[in-house]
């Protein structure tokens, strides 16, 4: 729950003879994330052999989907209810080509007759504009002083032709305003032809082509048209329904066929990615601990002689390599879920999703405490979570709920209830209710402080987490010299303890940092010392890591260059741990805000608890769960995404996706 | 209810500030810049943001064309994140401002096929689109004519835009009015998609996505004018009659002949020396663009400050990852053919970055 699933590589030497069971197992099993181990060695003539295959196998498949395609057949699921295997391609070919053939000829026919009908109607499509013109449509292509031009044009160049032609005489009419093919015509003095022309080509008008033995009126020409367009579609009918005849007779034997050809392209697109040797095959990839002995058993049920080496993995050093199947149950999805939003954990590190499950609904409830609001929230999703009130948002409504339920603690904590609070709730709810430990509103500077001391500790434990992060990965410059290294630590302290002692008669000054600064250690000395670390800890890290040289640059200029940047560092570093601190004051100030909005809502209302009352506490109360718990929604995830995530979260680990014929469940997220 | 404004982009709004300060600061860019050699480049790009893109490289792959390719790759990420964050009614803009790639793409194709139909050939300079492109760009490649490579892209957006400009295609046998089809489709749909949308989204998209098309716009009709010789009517046919500060009648008189110095100063009076540029045009077009780029990198920069709830902040951001995209291409042809600062610096759209 804490780290991704213990994952194994592991390495199969498989003997030539039971390559297909072995693969089988893999394929079906689902738990086997493969990685390439073909190589190009002195076997590679086979593995060229398998490639061939999984090319043949996929032609197959996509032929055959073609054919189901043509007889409007739905793919549906796996006909059969065990794994074949890989099928020899000659017992699918012959029965496809035989089908292929049957409705090839059938379907080759009715493909010439819908072109045929498709030109038809384009002809005729072109002429039904000008059907009341009455001229024998073969004259205008013999004009002697008029060049003319009937033609189609996409219709978002209609008016740029026009514009392009402004200063030549001419005339354009739209014969038909059809959206995606107007017919048009273009005519101007044949002196102009040269220009007309550049600009009907340049604005992509194609001129109709009408077949030179098309003579007479239009009107004449279409009722020509007519007659051979019916005869055309009779045929098209009599075709349709030879084709459904013969989907009647294939369709379950398509859909064995297809699933025969799928299940051997998976499996031979994995062969081509095995390595060969001279009898043997050599297999990699990635499995999970606890699926290691049900696949082990499996295997070798499957192949008596195969080699099954388990290869120890790490969750330190290089291992951005290893897929990564997180561990979370249902209920953690949607925290799962803003963890992915912001990057994948890698495999190595720790899974910030049960921290954030804890901090995301404490920050947001601190900020939003309401007791009838939180509840309205909570009821809103567990009814998205459940379904009922938006479909595909589950995990969303979940979030919501979890957000609303803490949301109502805080509430019952503060006081609230609605908005009302106080003396409020005694005038105009009727009964009575305090604060259980404090009411922002009226305890401003010290909802303030709580809230930087919050976030304090916050930090503390990202901090430490980042340190736990580098302890696991055995980076030991990092562990100490690391942006949130033990020395950034301890600098981040001795500055908290000179904020403390700077602000410790003040009523915003945070507790922790009083505290600290009240032990007895010289704060002064070490945020100096310490200070120096930080500022040159690049130096120091290069100097661990073995990293030469320690100093970018060369001569005089690359070190003034390298105090430069040194003393940037601290500067920046400086400025970034106050800001985060007091970044947390928002928590506070979303609180009192809470209390301040519904003040607002409470003056536009009056004081008569009439109708006009409710209602302004009705729409007051629909747009602070709307807007406010939005915002506050927001600020929390920037909290986390922006001052705690980056402390210790790397992210970057890559998706487990196990080798499966049928297609596996997504994971969420 | 269309989500926008706050409830809309108040997530996307924070993962994308995220993001942007993810891109290269002043000081990265001087860095990268002070490098003596390509794969001193590559060592320091290694250390940025384009690291994870560039590890999976190995060490006989680091071509400059390769480390191209890959940290494109970013940006395609960049798309993805943004545009399935995005809005739900807001995301036909952001799609469309990403098909761009796919229109670069979809000519690659067909100048592959027309030069050299080798899929691996031409695999190795499309844009990675991911899933996010309906081009069976293998397949088109392999079909062997321009003609089946466009049958293929039957019942996607851009069939009817190439059944027009096929006509044209067979008889002239040149890809020219298959490309110029495409692009105008493009900016077309994209203006439409921005001009879809309402209020303040509507007002910086329209700020953005008519920056990009004035660059377009102007560069196009000052190309056709002066290398390819076309007439007026051709001109007005070849560009489009909207923008954000060029208008049709800039076009327009720019077609008609008028001296092109001049309409540049009189809507960019912050670009100098424009005559100089134009005076040797295969020099100084490519230099214009530069400058018409680096107003377009302000216009977005501006879009980070005030109200940030919404599109406009998306749509600078990805226009920003894209000019960055294309300052590292610079760095990288540069400092792999061991070009010395000053020839490759104006080609830079953040120059002054690189000296910071």
């Amino acid at each position: 729950m804490f780290f991704p699933k213990a994952m194994t590589e592991i390495e199969l030497i498989v003997p030539s003879k039971d390559l297909l069971a072995v693969t089988k197992v893999l394929s079906s099993y689902g738990v086997f994330h493969q990685t390439d181990s073909s190589y190009p060695g002195a076997a590679s003539g086979s593995a060229n052999t398998w490639q061939e295959k999984a090319a043949v196998y996929a032609g197959l498949e996509r032929r055959i989907q073609l054919l189901m395609q043509t007889l409007s057949i739905a793919e549906g699921k796996s006909p059969l209810s065990e794994t074949e295997g890989i099928v020899d391609v000659e017992k699918i070919r012959p029965t496809v080509e035989q089908i292929e053939d049957e409705i090839k000829q059938v379907n080759d026919q009715l493909t010439a007759e819908k072109k045929h009908l498709e030109q038809l109607e384009s002809t005729l499509h072109q002429l039904e504009p000008i059907e009341d013109v009455d001229i024998d449509i073969s004259s205008l292509r013999d004009s002697r002083y008029l060049f003319s031009t009937l033609g189609l044009i996409p219709t978002a160049n209609v008016d740029r032709m026009q514009t392009s032609l402004a200063r030549v005489p001419h005339v354009f009419l739209t014969l038909r305003s059809d959206p995606a093919k107007p017919v048009v015509w273009l005519a101007g003095a044949k002196a102009n032809a040269d220009v007309l022309e550049r600009a009907a080509r340049s604005a992509y008008l194609n001129p109709v082509t009408l077949p030179e033995d098309y003579r007479g009126t239009p009107a004449n020409i279409i009722k020509s048209l007519n007659s051979t367009i019916e005869s055309v579609q009779k045929t098209i009918a009599d075709l349709q329904a030879r084709l459904e005849k013969l989907a009647d007779a294939r369709k379950d034997q398509l859909c064995d066929l297809l699933w025969q050809a799928h299940t051997s392209r998976v499996m031979a697109d994995a062969i081509v990615r095995f390595g060969q040797l001279r009898h043997t095959y050599l297999i990699t990839g990635w499995v999970p601990v606890s699926d290691l002995d049900g696949l082990t058993a499996r295997l070798k049920q499957a192949s008596k002689e195969i080699l099954i080496e388990n290869l120890p993995t790490f969750r330190y050093g290089e291992n951005q390599h290893v897929p990564v199947a997180l561990l979370n149950n249902k209920f953690l999805k949607p925290f799962q879920m803003l963890v992915n939003t912001y990057s994948r954990p890698s495999y190595g590190e720790l899974d910030p999703t049960i921290l954030m499950a804890i901090s995301f609904p404490l920050l947001y409830g601190a900020m939003f405490g309401d007791l009838g609001q939180g509840l309205i929230l909570l009821v809103l999703g567990l009814l998205i979570h459940n379904r009922i009130f938006a479909k595909g948002l589950q995990s969303l409504g979940l979030l919501i709920a979890y957000c609303g339920a803490a949301a109502a603690v805080f509430g019952y904590l503060y006081g609230s209830i609605f908005g009302f609070e106080g003396h409020l709730i005694d005038e105009y709810l009727h009964f009575h209710f305090q604060p259980l430990w404090i009411s922002p509103i009226e305890n401003i500077l010290s909802v303030l402080s709580i809230a930087i001391d919050a976030g304090i500790i916050l930090l503390f434990i990202a901090f430490l987490l980042g340190i736990f992060n580098n302890i696991r990965l055995k980076d030991w410059a990092h562990v100490v010299f690391g942006h949130t290294g033990l020395v950034s630590l301890i600098f981040y302290v001795s500055f908290l303890a000179i904020l403390g002692n700077f602000l410790g008669s003040t009523a915003i000054a945070p507790k922790v940092a009083v505290a600290i600064s009240k032990l007895p250690l010289p704060f002064a000395i070490i945020a100096l010392v310490f200070g120096l670390l930080v500022m040159f800890s690049e130096f120091f890290r290069n100097l661990m890591e073995g990293h030469r040289p320690l100093i970018e640059g060369k001569g005089v200029g690359g070190f003034v260059m390298f105090l430069v940047q040194s003393f940037m560092d601290i500067f920046e570093t400086v400025i970034s741990m106050l800001s985060n601190t007091l970044s947390f004051v928002r928590v506070g100030a979303f609180a009192v805000a809470h209390g301040g909005l519904s003040l607002a809502i409470f003056s536009l209302a009056g004081a008569e608890p009439g109708v006009k009352f409710w209602i302004v506490i009705l729409i007051g109360n629909i747009i602070i769960i709307g807007l406010e718990g939005l915002i506050v929604g927001i600020q929390t995830m920037r909290l986390h995404y922006y001052e705690l995530f980056g402390k210790f979260f790397t992210g970057g680990g890559m998706r487990f996706e196990p080798l499966t014929i049928t297609p596996a469940t997504k994971e969420e997220g | 209810m269309a989500s926008s404004g706050v409830s809309g982009y108040a997530a996307i709004s924070a993962r994308v500030r995220a993001m942007y300060s993810y891109l290269l600061s002043p000081q990265d860019f001087a860095r990268l810049s002070d490098v003596p050699d390509f794969p001193t480049l590559i060592a320091q790009l290694k250390q940025t943001a384009y690291g994870p893109y560039l590890e999976s490289l190995k060490e006989k792959d680091l071509t400059p064309r390769q480390v191209d390719l890959q940290i494109k790759g970013r940006l395609a990420d960049s798309y993805y994140s943004v545009i399935h964050m995005a809005p739900e009614n807001h995301r036909s803009l952001l799609k469309q401002l990403y098909r761009n790639f796919e229109i670069g793409n979809l000519k690659a194709i067909l100048r592959g096929i027309v030069t050299d139909p080798n899929w691996e050939r031409v695999r190795s300079v499309l844009f990675p689109m991911g899933s996010l492109t309906v081009l069976p760009a293998q397949a088109m490649v392999e079909s062997g004519s321009v003609g089946n490579a466009i049958e293929l892209l039957q019942g996607t957006l851009y069939e009817e835009t190439l059944s027009f400009a096929m006509k044209r295609y067979s008889t002239e046998q040149n890809l020219f009015p298959l490309e110029v089809a495409l692009d105008l489709f493009y900016w077309r749909q994209l203006w439409q998609e921005a001009k879809r949308l309402q209020g303040t989204d509507r007002d910086h998209a329209l700020r953005i996505v008519g920056s990009l098309m004035d660059m377009n716009n102007l560069m196009w009709v000052i190309r056709y004018r002066v290398y390819h010789g076309l007439s007026e009517e051709e001109l007005i046919n070849y560009t489009l009659p909207f923008g954000f500060r060029v208008r049709d009648t800039d076009i327009r008189s720019v077609a008609a002949g008028a001296d092109i110095a001049s309409v540049i100063e009189r809507i960019y009076p912050n670009i100098e020396g424009v005559n100089a540029l134009l005076e040797e045009p295969r020099h100084g077009l490519p230099l214009l663009e530069i400058q018409l780029k680096r107003n377009l990198m302000k216009q977005c920069m501006s879009a980070f400050t005030g109200n940030p709830f919404h599109i406009g902040v998306p749509l600078a951001f990805l226009v920003l990852s894209d000019l960055e995209i294309q300052d590292l291409t610079v760095l990288i042809e540069a400092k792999s053919s061991n070009m010395p600062e000053e020839d490759y610096r104006p080609y830079l759209v953040r120059a002054e970055l690189a000296t910071a």
